[in-house]
């Protein structure tokens, strides 16, 4: 279930590459983190493999998931979940209409509610159910926005800069306990930061600039030895 | 000197409480004659005609006439089928278009459709869809070149028809520009890209994510909108004269036939029926806001269902919308010059200046009654709703917004019915009387147009400017007002479109006396002669125009900021969506 992105490039309307081609395999489970500074092009990256192009870039190279090409389909069919910056919950649904919104299709309506209920529990947060998002602190948000991507069952997930936001003493007891749910689900995940310390320990990192190193991209080993949870 | 300070601050203080008080009076004082004169005619009590017992004769009346039940569920169907057909056609249209290819021609044409007075737009309206109306003519055309042969006029008409259809599609082409319009203030609170992206990473298609996630956001953010939509087309007069049925008229009509029926003893039918209008009008507007209660609370579970939407049309209504009401001016352009017309030709054979000609003596007289009319209220309106609003600003007791709104969200009818009762005892000037009523109606609509404005300033330069040592007032005017003037100028444009559209409240409080475009047009619609007409209807949309364009001229020159009126500028995204 490896996610493999070759040859990225991203243009501007002047003609400017962003960066050198990118490619890279993310395995199941693995953790690759895009470093950068601000304006680099990290949130570009993204948004180019979570299918929101905007009209100012011209994008070229292609990702794929397993051997599914993924640049024809719409953001939608893509199966690839992002975690934001901000938590972006519903603002007029409650903690667990967002959960159940994220649920697949085939659960019906009586199931739904019991499974985000089911959800919440697994958390240790049952009591925040039937709160509103903007009742809650930044730290239950941060994980009800993770949980919401995870139950819409995404095959690779991006993370855009997901820690900036939380507080310093949150900071790293989330970040655990993500790449925990990650790698449990065996979820290839792309994340994006300009912060050294949120790269797992044993976690493969690009520096910026980032190399077009061939060797990089054949470097497939899984990193099982890193252990957060 | 210390005590002096204190003095003139107490004084500035209390000044502008007084201010205060005497715009709430002047804004909201007509609301109680109207109001309480209604009540009083209902029930009998019309001194005016000599009848000073309470009585419930007027009721009985009401209830024998045989028209009654039809009527009302005329009136019902017109105002529910108009709202809601505006509200869904809009929100499709901001699904299918929102800030994607093409959304910034729309929203630069929504302020000149807008700007169209509805009085005119019906007018152009019935002259594209009566039997020999343009929209045949095309249709017969089209008949001819396909089969070869030429249909005769049908008799089937969208205008005036009974079950009130052609009513009906012409509110809901009129509304849908409103609707949008106000739909943009409440679509850039509410963030839609963030939401649609976080739901298409869900698995959402773009459809689904604005049918579950931003719909139900959306509508309860418009309610006021779709409110003002629907006490509008419930007891509109002038529009429903123009296109309505007649046999019988929708409620509102009713009561105006009445009213001006040389039999006085219609007089307590006429008042007992405005008194039902406002009671259907605040039954509907219950029953919208139960309506959005009931999809966006009780029964909510759809929202949380899964991926499904439904299939929209929000390309086809944007492009009729737009074709309709661009067509008005155009076709009244057509007939005003038109001497000789046949159908089915799609122009007129001969041409001629003589309906100008003949009417220019009286039209100049016309248009400055309108202008100054239009000028002097809604200037008054405007210090009214800035003081409203400065109130509003720095107060703890603040005036509700339902309050400013009320005049946009009552029958005009039921209003001015008890007001005129009223006006007989209070002062026999009638231009005084149609110029306050003007200001009164502008109020709301020059209040919301100021509102986003008001709500964007930064308080803080205020205590930046009286940390410096300058008086409220010398804040007031060399910094707050130099910022905002741009969105006073249109708010004031704004004012005195409303105030030139009116109808009921110059023929009603000026007694008949008073002849604006709007009252001329109307009257003229129902004559035998189109062009004299298409003359009328085409000068009460101009204008408007005339001093929207001034204002966008007027705020693009005032202050000595380098931030301009933002009517044509770049919507924020554009800059946002180059940030990486």
């Amino acid at each position: 279930m490896t996610f493999t992105v070759s040859n990225l490039n991203i243009i501007t309307s002047d003609q400017q590459s962003l960066f050198t081609p990118l490619s890279f395999h993310i395995a199941p489970g693995e953790v690759l983190t895009l470093m950068g500074p601000s304006g680099c092009g990290k949130s570009t990256v993204l948004n180019a493999l979570a299918g929101h192009p905007s009209a100012d870039f011209s994008y070229h190279g292609d990702y794929y998931y397993q051997q599914q090409r993924l640049n024809d389909l719409p953001a939608e069919q893509r199966h690839i979940g992002i975690l934001f910056q901000d938590d972006l919950l519903f603002p007029h649904l409650n903690v667990w209409e967002n959960l159940a919104i994220a649920l697949p299709n085939h659960i019906t309506k009586s199931q739904r509610k019991q499974q985000a209920l089911a959800t919440l529990t697994s958390l240790g947060l049952p009591a925040l159910a039937d709160k509103h998002p903007e009742q809650l602190s930044g730290g239950q948000r941060a994980r009800i926005s993770m949980m919401r991507m995870l139950l819409a069952e995404p095959a690779v997930v991006l993370l855009d800069e997901p820690f900036s936001k939380l507080d310093k003493s949150l900071r790293a007891d989330f970040r655990h306990w993500v790449f925990a749910q990650t790698q449990r689900l065996g979820l290839p995940v792309l994340m994006v930061t300009h912060d050294e310390a949120d790269v797992p320990a044993n976690g493969r990192c690009l520096h910026w600039p980032w190399p077009s190193d061939p060797d990089l991209a054949s470097n497939l080993t899984p990193h099982k030895d890193n252990n957060h949870a | 000197m210390k005590t002096q300070t204190k003095w003139s601050v107490a004084l500035t203080t209390y000044s502008f409480r007084l201010l205060v008080i005497i715009a709430i009076c002047l804004s909201f004082a007509p609301l109680l004659p109207g109001l309480g004169g209604l009540l009083l005619a209902a029930f009998g009590y019309i001194p005016a005609i000599g009848q000073h017992a309470l009585s419930l004769t007027g009721l009985q009346q009401l209830w024998l006439w045989p028209g009654l039940g039809q009527s009302i569920t005329l009136t019902l169907f017109i105002g529910v089928a108009s709202t809601l057909l505006a509200a869904l056609f809009s929100f499709s249209i901001l699904q299918a278009c929102w800030r994607r290819r093409g959304w910034q021609h729309i929203e630069n044409l929504l302020a000149p459709v807008m700007a169209l007075p509805h009085v005119a737009f019906a007018i152009g309206f019935a002259f594209l869809f009566i039997p020999s109306g343009f929209g045949a003519r095309i249709i017969t055309l089209l008949a001819e070149v396909l089969s070869g042969a030429t249909p005769g006029i049908s008799n089937w008409s969208l205008i005036k028809d009974k079950y009130g259809l052609g009513l009906v599609l012409a509110l809901t082409l009129k509304e849908i520009p409103f609707v949008l319009f106000m739909s943009m203030a409440v679509l850039k609170q509410l963030n839609v890209e963030a939401n649609l992206r976080v739901a298409q990473s869900l698995g959402y298609s773009r459809a689904q994510a604005w049918q579950k996630i931003i719909f139900p956001q959306w509508l309860t953010k418009i309610r006021f909108t779709l409110f003002a939509v629907m006490a509008y087309s419930l007891s509109v007069v002038d529009v429903a004269l123009i296109l309505g049925p007649t046999q019988p008229p929708p409620l509102a009509v009713l009561v105006w036939q009445w009213l001006n029926d040389a039999d006085l003893s219609n007089l307590g039918k006429a008042s007992t029926a405005g008194l039902l209008l406002l009671l259907l009008c605040i039954t509907a507007l219950l029953s919208l806001r139960l309506g959005e209660w009931l999809l966006t609370r009780k029964w909510r579970s759809w929202q949380i269902s899964g991926r499904f939407a439904l299939p929209i049309v929000g390309h086809s209504a944007i492009t009729v919308t737009l074709l309709t009401s661009l067509a008005i001016l155009p076709i009244l352009t057509l007939w005003s010059l038109a001497q000789r017309w046949r159908f089915p030709d799609l122009l007129p054979s001969k041409w001629s200046l003589r309906f100008w000609q003949q009417e220019w003596a009286y039209l100049w007289e016309i248009i400055a009654t309108s202008a100054i009319i239009a000028l002097i209220s809604a200037t008054i309106a405007l210090l009214l709703a800035i003081i409203l609003h400065q109130h509003n600003a720095h107060s703890r007791y603040r005036v509700p917004r339902l309050l400013i709104a009320l005049p946009m969200l009552t029958p005009q009818l039921s209003l001015l019915f008890g007001i005129q009762v009223a006006s007989l005892y209070l002062a026999s000037n009638y231009y005084l009387l149609v110029i306050w009523a003007h200001a009164f109606f502008a109020l709301p609509y020059i209040f919301m147009a100021l509102d986003g404005p008001w709500r964007s300033y930064d308080q803080r330069l205020d205590k930046v400017g009286l940390s410096l040592g300058l008086s409220p007032w010398r804040v007031w005017w060399q910094i707050k007002r130099p910022i905002l003037m741009p969105a006073i100028w249109l708010a004031w444009a704004v004012g005195i479109s409303v105030s030139l559209a009116q109808y009921l409240p110059t023929l009603m409080l000026g007694a008949g006396r008073i002849s604006t475009l709007t009252t001329e047009a109307v009257a003229l619609s129902s004559g035998q002669d189109r062009r004299v007409s298409a003359i009328y209807a085409l000068l009460q949309s101009l204008l408007p125009f005339v001093f929207y364009l001034s204002a966008i001229i007027a705020s693009r020159h005032c202050g000595a900021l380098a931030r301009r009126a933002p009517l044509f500028a770049k919507p924020l995204a554009a800059k946002d969506s180059v940030k990486r």
